[in-house]
């Protein structure tokens, strides 16, 4: 028996390490993103120490002096400087006509130094001189370390004295690239947006998920249900077209009926209406397209769980309770809702974490306009972390808002397991090894 | 052994070594550049690379050297994307060589390491680099150092359509007199919006379409912050004026109030926008400079100059009239080799030479670069580019070239687009705003 453990061990690995890489470290990076304030300006991978003029602002306040002696540029030519261009290889009239010429000259700027450069006789190439002026650089202002050591060797080697703890002052300013952070919770929990936010999400699953995803998809079934066969098989292949099209013509498709220029607004035109675009013409109008739309696809599934579900129901409870003088009504009311408590828990269960998670239709119907009125919870992660006009991609507050849904989904699910009582829908089989 | 055999040999070693040494002189660089926001006529933002490629390689050639360059080119038409797949791309170590992007940009893409200053590769002391507009370069350039490389320059004016302008009581001379006019202060948009009802009164044009401005975010909503007296950035502190924002967030919601723009406006399809504003739809509106090129060439907008005339966008109360530059630069990414850096900046520098600057400049309808240009006849014979440049350019300003800006901007925006829909009043808009910019960037804003 153990060897048949070990096999399925085996056998189960590459779906393990599957489940790992694509499902586990997700999750676990959504996490570790969650609590950063990573976003485009501080990069993904990690910064550098940069004294630039941007930072000597918030430095100026701790440490004045210090704060305006580093944002001096200076370019000195000193005998190090001139010892390490003749190293370069270069034209050796260069390294002397500068030792000759310019020695203990000081420049407050590349461009200046360089401009002399320029004026040698031997005249260095472009690159050349911008190999030259960096061996005169005396200044930490604009350099980039790639840690705190190289920082704080620079400034000693440029004679700043500074004390332990002025020195992580200045490395704590100058850090370019994200921290650990707890700002996205509170960023959150203190927005109205994201209050705002929240409510449209739990109004569209609530709306989507009652009205199509379990209502109008158990209304289908019953209806398919007392068609005759090949009837009923067209009617839910024609449900089934929503959910088969491309998502981008489905939707296309919807716009074309609804904007200024669609089918809708020609109609009303005849009688008279000027064109709208009904789409977004309010929120309210935003609203019951976003439903209609993922209402529409959504269906098809609860459509096709209720139908076998149903199927599965004993024909000869139907024509006993004919017999008995039962109206249709009567049999949807006692055999067939009673029978279909747990298809309906399935489908609610399901479609509430996959409605939670979606948005691609709303993105490409509303993109959450008008106004953010149909900005749902993942749309706007989606916004946040990796798609706005200004380019500013906040990949740790998005994130946060992404592990919000994760930990709903995960309680949602132990709720819903709660309630299906998954205990006895896997109990152990009689026959044990 | 005789000395044919060792002859041979000699003859094929030294082959062998000649060709070597040919191998050597000659190099193969490709070269790769990404251009956001692109359309059908922005195509020499890539192209004058191209070009440019072209030249070096010549230069190369008489230096001896066997340079081949292959550029390859990928436009982007729309922002989101563009920076969605710059951003992520440039994390992954893969970006192009070189972009062409937004000078916004340029604050969080240094700080984070995705560009390279572009002054360590070039001569901005030589032709055609020295004669680029001083102001512009400043653009391009964030912690006192040259990034990119202005591509080139824009200016982003309002729109009135002349027939519905006379029609509710302008006379040829007092449309002449226009953007003078709005340059002294004397027409604001307090005008602006009751000529728009006036056109809309008159059954000119239908209700909403009075005043038909951008149908999305844009650089161009700041310009009615300024107009309201609003301050960008001070000092290298973002500024948030609550007074000038105020204002601004009220001029669209009156807007939208008194019926002139429509509550849908923004996120209607652009391309029914394009065709509205060029068919006389729409009264007054407001767009860039290289809106002249869409409207005459996709458009179908033949008589432009007869039927539209521009002006900087108007005053409001407190604030002058303005207009905003929003030049797109050329950037060198970090994360390559430093030969192939130094080609991609050489290529930089040729495609920004007046004559092939002004083939981007001309079919594109953006705004020249450098003086030079505006001497290069093709350029100066052209009367949009000559007028625009003349009328706009000198009362240009631009969006700061700060990290934090972005945040900034999408928290500015978001308002306004409730306040505009009506999703929440002026004031409250304002206090989100506030209070999440508070709660963002800290010390980072000056509120007031």
């Amino acid at each position: 028996m153990k060897s048949s453990r070990t096999l399925g061990l085996v056998m189960i690995a590459p779906a393990a390490v599957m489940i790992v890489l694509f499902f586990l470290m997700p999750v676990v990076l959504t996490a570790v993103f969650s609590m950063t304030n990573m976003t485009t300006a501080t990069g993904i991978s990690g910064g550098v120490y940069q004294i630039a003029p941007n930072s000597l602002i918030t430095l100026k306040s701790a440490m004045p002096e210090i704060a305006a002696e580093m944002a001096e540029p200076r370019y000195t030519i000193d005998e190090a400087g001139l010892k390490a261009v003749e190293g370069l290889g270069l034209a050796p009239a260069i390294a002397a006509e500068l030792r000759a010429k310019h020695a203990g000259e000081v420049f407050a700027t590349r461009r200046d130094v360089e401009r002399m450069i320029k004026d040698l006789t031997e005249r260095p190439s472009t690159r050349e001189v911008k190999q030259i002026s960096e061996q005169f650089n005396r200044s930490v202002l604009n350099t980039r370390f790639d840690s705190k050591e190289q920082l704080f060797s620079s400034l000693d080697g440029l004679g700043f004295k500074l004390t332990p703890e002025q020195k992580e002052t200045v490395a704590k300013t100058t850090y370019t690239g994200w921290t650990w952070t707890t700002d996205n919770f509170s960023r959150m929990a203190s927005s109205p947006d994201m209050a705002r936010v929240l409510f449209n999400t739990v109004l569209y699953v609530a709306l989507v998920l009652m009205l199509f995803n379990v209502g109008y998809a158990l209304l289908l079934a019953i209806w398919t249900h007392y068609m005759p066969p090949t009837r009923a098989s067209i009617f839910r292949g024609i449900w089934l077209l929503p959910r088969i099209t491309p998502v981008v013509i489905y939707v296309m498709l919807w716009k074309w009926l609804a904007w200024d220029s669609g089918f809708i607004s020609i109609l009303m035109g005849r009688f008279g209406y000027p064109p709208k675009n009904y789409l977004l013409d309010t929120a309210y109008n935003a609203w019951f397209f976003v439903v209609l739309i993922n209402g529409f696809i959504g269906a098809s599934m609860g459509m096709l769980v209720f139908s076998s579900a149903m199927k599965a129901i004993p024909k000869s409870q139907f024509y006993a309770s004919e017999v008995d003088g039962a109206s249709r009504w009567q049999q949807i009311r006692y055999i067939i809702l009673p029978q279909m408590r747990w298809p309906i828990l399935f489908v609610t269960c399901y479609q509430t974490l996959s409605l939670l998670a979606s948005f691609n239709e709303i993105l490409l119907a509303t993109n959450g306009g008008p106004g953010n009125a149909t900005e749902v919870w993942a749309l706007s992660a989606y916004h946040t972390a990796l798609r706005n006009y200004a380019g500013n991609l906040e990949y740790g507050l998005g994130a946060a808002m992404a592990l919000v849904l994760v930990v709903i989904g995960v309680v949602l699910s132990l709720l819903y397991l709660r309630v299906f009582n998954y205990g006895t829908l896997v109990a152990k089989p009689l026959i044990e090894d | 052994m005789t000395i044919l055999p060792t002859l041979k040999s000699l003859t094929i070693a030294a082959a062998i070594l000649a060709s070597t040494s040919a191998f050597a002189l000659a190099k193969d660089v490709t070269i790769s550049v990404w251009a956001g926001g692109t359309g059908p006529n922005d195509t020499y933002r890539l192209d004058a690379i191209e070009i440019a490629a072209q030249q070096l390689q010549r230069e190369a050639a008489l230096k001896g050297e066997d340079l081949k360059i292959t550029v390859e080119k990928k436009p982007y038409s729309a922002w989101e994307d563009f920076k969605q797949a710059l951003t992520l791309a440039a994390e992954a170590k893969t970006a192009p060589n070189i972009v062409v992007s937004g000078h916004e940009d340029i604050a969080p893409w240094s700080q984070s390491g995705l560009i390279v200053p572009i002054e360590d590769y070039v001569d901005l002391d030589s032709w055609p680099l020295n004669g680029i507009y001083e102001n512009l370069l400043k653009i391009a350039s964030y912690n006192g150092t040259v990034y990119g490389i202005p591509q080139d320059a824009e200016s982003r004016p309002m729109f009135f359509w002349k027939p519905y302008m006379k029609a509710i009581g302008y006379s040829d001379a007092d449309l002449d007199a226009l953007p003078q006019n709005v340059q002294d202060g004397k027409y604001t948009m307090k005008n602006l919006l009751e000529d728009a009802k006036k056109m809309q009164d008159r059954g000119l044009v239908q209700p909403g379409y009075g005043f038909y401005p951008r149908t999305s975010n844009g650089p161009d909503y700041w310009q009615f912050y300024t107009s309201f007296g609003g301050t960008m950035e001070e000092g290298g502190k973002l500024v948030f004026d609550k007074a000038a924002m105020t204002r601004t967030y009220q001029f669209f919601a009156d807007a939208v109030k008194s019926g002139v723009t429509k509550k849908n406006h923004i996120g209607m399809p652009g391309d029914q926008w394009w065709k509205e504003v060029a068919t006389g739809k729409a009264g007054i509106w407001d767009g860039g400079t290289w809106h002249y090129a869409r409207l005459v060439n996709q458009e179908g907008l033949t008589d432009f100059f007869g039927n539209v005339i521009f002006t900087l966008i108007p005053a409001g109360e407190g604030g002058k009239a303005n207009t905003l530059t929003h030049p797109l630069v050329y950037l060198l990414t970090a994360g390559h080799d430093k030969e192939e850096t130094d080609i991609a900046a050489q290529l930089i520098t040729i495609a920004s030479e007046p004559r092939i600057n002004a083939l981007h400049a001309v079919k594109s309808a953006h705004l020249g670069i450098s003086e030079a240009e505006s001497e290069v006849d093709f350029y100066s014979a052209d009367r949009w580019t000559r007028e625009a440049t003349e009328r706009l350019l000198p009362h240009a300003n631009a969006m700061p070239n700060n990290s934090d800006f972005g945040t900034y901007w999408n928290i500015m925006w978001k308002n306004l687009e409730a306040s505009w829909t009506g999703a929440k009043t002026v004031d409250a808009a304002i206090g989100d705003a506030e209070s999440e910019l508070k709660s963002t960037l800290g010390d980072k804003i000056v509120i007031r």
